[in-house]
Parts: C-alpha cells; structure tokens; sequence
C-alpha cells in the first residue's frame, strides 16, 4: 500500500518535473506566430519582438505586440517577403531589464531572428541594445517617442524625436497659451533630456520658463507644485510627470482654477489610452503633439483603414495609439519591409544599408522616410487639443519633420 | 496669508488620506499582531468595487458604500482559510500576505488592462473663498476620517466587542478560559480592518484614479507610520500616520520634493532609533 503511494508520487514527480523543464526549455512568456502557408523551398524570416507584455506598461506593449502580429499576418497574406513566409516571435520584456536581457537572448541565440523590434521605455532600450546589436550582430528597431541621442549603429528609431515634438508645437503653444512656462517633470532621463531642449525652443520663441522642478516618480501629492504654478500665474504647464503622478496633478491643478483661469495644460506624450486617467473637464483644452491621433481618421484615409483594421482584430482595451509606440512599430516593420525588399537579402549590413534611406508612401499619420546616416525616421506631426473627453486636430506640420538627431 | 491656508488645508487632507489608509493596518497589526502586506490590495479593492459600480452605470457614492462591506467579507473569509494559518509565525505572515497582495494586485492589473482609470467623486468642484480655491472632496475626506477615527474608537474604547478584542489580544489563553470565542474575534478584527482598507479605496479613488499600484504606494508609507506610532495601541497608529502624512506633504512646500521624499523615511528611521517603542507604546486603546 504505502509503496504504491510512493510509485504514484514519484511518477506525478516525473510528471510535474516533464512540465517544468519544458517550460523552461520553450520560456514563458514565448510566443511564437506562425505563418499559415508553409513553403517547404523556403524557410520561413524570422521577425523578433520584445516588449511589455506585462507589469506597468503592459497595455502599450501588447497593444505593440498586436500591431506586430497584424503587420505580418498582412505581408504573409501579400507573398510574404523575397518568397518566403514570416514568421513571428513574440518575448516579454516584463518592464524588467533583468528579465528582459535573458528573454531578448532567446530571440537571438535560439530563434536567430533576423530583426528585433521593441523595447518601450529608454532603460528597456539601454538594456537590450547591446544583447541585440553588439554581441547579436542583428539589427534592432525601437519605436517609440523617446528623448533623442540614440546614435548606435544597427539602431533605428522610428518614434518621434525632442525636435519633432517641440518645433511647431511650443510655437503654437506661446499663440495659444502664453509666454509663462512651467516644467514639472518625472525624475528620470526622460524628461530631463526633453526639457533641455523644450527650454531651448521655449527661449527662441520669446517664452520663459518659471520653473522646471524634479519628482519622485511614485509621487502623487503635488499641492506644493500647483500652488507654485497658480501663486505666478503660470501660462503653459508643459508637464512630463508621468502616471501614476499625472492623474492627481492634474486633478490638483483643475480644482485650483488653472483650466478656469485660462491656463493650458500640454503633455507631449498624452494619447488615447492617457485621456481616461482624468474626467474628461479636468483636462479640457489640454494639447499634446505626436505622430498620430485618432482623430485624424475622417481626413487621412489610409490611417481610417489602419484604425478600422486594428480594431477588427484586436477589440479591447489595447488601444492603436502612439503613446504607447503603436504607430512607431507599424512604421518599423514596413520600412524594414521596404529595406529587405531593395536589399533582396537578409544579410545584417545590407538590409541596414537599405534601411539607412527606407521610405514608405503610407502609414499612421502619413508617409514617413529614414533620414540618410541619422537612422531617425522623418515623419509628419500633429498637434491635438482634448475637447469633452476626446481630441481635436488644431495643427498640422506642413511636410515631414526632420527629427535633428545624430 | 492666502498661500499659507491653502498649504494647510492641502498638508491636512493628505494627512487625513495617510491617517484613513494606515487605520486598518494600525488596527490590524496593534490588536492581532500580524502585519497584514495585503493591505494595500485591500485599499485597491475598495478603490475597483467603487470603479465597478460607477462602470455599471450606479451612482458613485453607492459604490463607496458597499467597498467596505465587499472588502470586509473578503478579509473575513481569507482571514478564516488563510491568514489564521499564519498567527503562530509572524514573519511567515508577512510573507503569506504579501502572496495574497500580490495575487490580488495582479488579477486587478488584468481585469482593467494596465489602465490608469478615473471614477468621478459624488461632491466634485472646489469651494472659492477669495483667490482660493479648496477641493470640495478633500473636504469631505478629512470629515469622513475624523468621523471614522472617532467611531473606531468608540467601537474598540466603549462597546462590549471592543473589550472583548483587546481581551483576545492581551491574553488570549484567558480570554477563551472566561468563554470569549478568540477565533471569531480574530475573524471579526480582520474583516474590520480590511473594510477599513476598502472604504479608504473607495474615497481615494477619485483623488488618484484607479490604477494597480494604488494600494502598493501606501504600503510602505503606512508600515513606517505604523513603527513610528508604536505597534500595540489603537492611537500609535494613527498618531503615527498624522505625523508621516503631514511630513510627506509639507516638505516639497520647502524643499525639492525629489529631498523631501527620502527626507521623510530618514527622519522616521533617525526616530525610530531614538524611540523604538514608538509615538505612542503601551497596549490598548
């Protein structure tokens, strides 16, 4: 009897120990998409992406990851690239660089793909560049708005840049707000990167800067900061405080008479997903410039078909929005597409030789092109102001924006 | 003048915030002995069945009226299949109900997607007074703690329940021995306690919108508050949060916030080693 009982553990031991090493063998947190039509002449190009399935910023990852999956699924279903199908990699990055250094060496050292795309936040990128491009010899993409000064080679960025985001947009918002700035701002690299130069533009144009102040970035209280900007009547609050702290200041910033008193409030990475962490009147007026908006679908069929698109396939709360790099990984993807058609190979130096000047005729927001030896992506601007809950376009760039880094 | 009104009305509503979210903690930790690490999921939960409510289409001060009573049977019936496994090993419960924090800030994150998401307060807008404006909700926050505090304790200074729970928690053996069920008192402090954690979520949601990590930023603030008031009593607690939450949001007034931040743990630290009993020791009410 009791040894029978032993047998049955031992072999639920085996069992249980099958399962384990088989997860650890594949990973958690692996995904793998494979393309419907198999060519047994071909094999099948292998795409990477590394982002924030999950932890804090899960919803901008996987709204990247399905972004991803339906990119691909639309070339495969177009013949694929060079006659061979694609297939698709998905690894979570957790919001933990840790985690993320051994989940994007899978990609490279047992999936050998042939491009890694991802990475949301800077230190996600600072972590996993060196994994990708240095000791991976593969070419990495990294797609979201970001604060500039990203110059390693094999690196392509194809998020807005500090220059795309502050040329027409602090212009526009001296005429539409006022002369007084202030900066209250998340500690981090971010934002004091994007201050710098905010100052810069905020000075040329006649404008001052009251103050530019730092705050922890778990930070939720900000009477202090808030009395600062009413007690100097503050014009334009140019704020890069990010969640959880935004909500509350904002918030603080309402209740205090800002909005009342005629100030603007303005947050450059503000999209559709950020318009539900404040009721729709404590944000009123609040303008925010990026590549793209929903908002722009009733004037730009292309991205109308992209939007409707993306939300057939993925309904929910994974929102198609730039904030999040959504449209940075659309763009990716297609000018990599472009590059390793002219390049006709998927040989490292030759795909990014071709992507140094890819271009592509549609996207989110419009055409966007590779500067040549600057490996930032040109592209158009919009400046949006929140009306009741939702956004309005005031301004559009009159070409392309020249991203000015590197 | 008008500057230093505002900056006490503000210092005075983030206290009563820190002084609502650490009560059921203090009370927790002061008459069970057991440092509840879920009780900022308690405070989160609160926060979502206020969220849930408004989602539906219910007025908002309904939801703020049931989170208590949600989050109270949930502490119940977890206190009654797992917390009460931890009683006889402190330091496993920490790590017990730190699981239990986890497990539930985790399920939250999934069911509203990573989102940051406002909930409306019933009493919205400020009240002007000259230049200044004060947020009428914050007003009625710092109302509701001072009548909660003074109802809780009412409940454990004045009521025969409240003898009978600092009974179980001086001397349990004696307790039971003069025909105290000590079990059922448990089970009825940490429901007590976490619905004390729910109605702070569901008042605060509207300050800070409902995100994940609501309950984890008060965690911490709350366990220091509770070493700097001194465990064991109902008043260290509370004391201890007043002091943390006014130093919290006083500093940035006069030094840069990212200072003041670390400045605030320093001090307790500084505090603690100079008075480890606490603001307030002794046990009881």
């Amino acid at each position: 009897m009791s040894n029978d009982h032993n047998h049955l553990n031992r072999r639920r031991f085996l069992s249980n120990f099958a399962f384990a090493s088989t997860a650890i063998a594949t990973g958690v947190g692996s995904w793998v998409v494979r393309p419907d039509w198999a060519n047994a002449a071909a094999d099948p190009i292998k795409v990477g992406i590394a982002t924030d399935l999950t932890g804090p910023i899960g919803y901008a990852g996987n709204a990247d990851a399905n972004v991803a999956k339906m990119v691909i699924k639309e070339i495969n279903d177009a013949g694929g690239l060079l006659g061979r199908p694609l297939e698709l990699f998905i690894e979570d990055t957790a919001s933990n660089e840790s985690v993320a250094v051994g989940n994007v060496r899978k990609l490279i050292q047992r999936d050998k793909v042939d491009l890694v795309l991802g990475g949301i936040t800077s230190s996600m990128r600072n972590a996993i560049k060196d994994v990708i491009v240095t000791r991976g010899k593969t070419l990495y993409i990294y797609p979201q708005l970001y604060e500039g000064k990203e110059c390693t080679p094999y690196l392509f960025c194809t998020g807005p840049t500090p220059a795309q985001q502050c040329d027409e947009f602090i212009p526009w918002l001296i005429k539409n707000g006022g002369k007084k700035f202030a900066l209250p701002s998340a500690n981090y690299v971010w934002p004091h990167t994007l201050n710098v130069y905010a100052r810069k533009v905020i000075e040329a144009n006649g404008g001052e800067v009251i103050f530019e102040e730092y705050y922890p970035l778990d930070q939720i209280d900000f009477s202090a900061t808030v009395n600062r900007i009413i007690s100097n009547k503050v014009d334009v609050v140019f704020n890069t405080v990010i969640p959880p702290g935004v909500g509350p200041f904002f918030k603080q910033l309402y209740e205090a008479g800002f909005l009342k008193n005629g100030g603007r409030l303005s947050c450059v990475y503000y999209d559709e997903n950020t318009l539900n962490i404040n009721q729709a009147a404590e944000i009123e007026g609040l303008a925010s410039c990026l590549d793209y908006f929903k908002a722009l679908t009733p004037e730009d069929p292309f991205s109308a078909k992209l939007q409707a698109a993306y939300d057939k396939q993925f309904p929910g709360t994974f929102l198609f929005a730039a904030g999040s790099a959504a449209t940075g990984t659309y763009r990716g993807l297609k000018l990599w597409e472009a590059a390793v058609k002219e390049a006709g190979k998927l040989d490292r130096d030759a795909v990014a030789a071709a992507l140094d000047h890819a271009k592509i005729a549609d996207g989110p927001g419009g055409p966007a092109e590779m500067v040549p030896g600057k490996r930032h992506c040109k592209m158009k601007m919009y400046t949006a102001v929140a009306k009741g809950g939702n956004y309005e376009i005031v301004a559009r760039s009159a070409g392309l924006v020249d991203p000015k880094e590197c | 003048m008008d500057n230093l009104f505002i900056a006490l009305f503000e210092i005075l509503s983030f206290g009563a915030i820190v002084v609502l979210v650490v009560l059921g903690l203090g009370i927790i930790a002061s008459m069970m002995g057991i440092f509840n690490f879920a009780q900022g999921e308690f405070v989160l939960l609160g926060a979502y069945v206020t969220y849930i409510v408004h989602s539906s289409g219910l007025p908002v001060w309904l939801g703020m009226v049931a989170a208590p009573f949600a989050v109270g049977a949930l502490g119940f019936v977890l206190e009654r299949t797992i917390v009460r496994r931890f009683y006889a090993a402190p330091i496993v419960a920490m790590l017990g109900t730190y699981a239990l924090g986890l497990i539930i800030r985790e399920i939250v994150r999934g069911l509203i997607g990573g989102l940051y998401l406002s909930v409306p307060e019933p009493i919205g807008g400020s009240i002007g007074i000259g230049a200044m404006h004060f947020s009428t909700w914050r007003l009625v926050i710092i109302l509701i703690t001072a009548l909660v505090m003074i109802g809780s304790y009412l409940l454990l200074a004045r009521t025969a329940f409240g003898l009978r729970i600092r009974a179980s928690l001086e001397n349990p053996a004696l307790a039971r021995a003069s025909g105290i069920s000590t079990n059922a008192i448990y089970g009825a402090t940490f429901a007590f306690g976490a619905a004390l954690a729910g109605l702070a979520g569901a008042l605060i949601v509207p300050v800070f919108s409902l995100f994940a990590d609501l309950g984890l930023r008060f965690l911490i603030q709350g366990f220091v508050a509770v070493m700097v008031g001194g465990v064991g009593s109902f008043a260290g607690p509370v004391a201890g949060a007043g002091v943390i939450g006014t130093l919290a949001a006083a500093l940035p007034w006069i030094i840069p916030p990212v200072i003041a931040d670390v400045l605030v743990f320093v001090l307790a630290i500084i505090f603690i080693k100079f008075r480890p009993q606490g603001l307030i020791s002794g046990k009881g009410v």
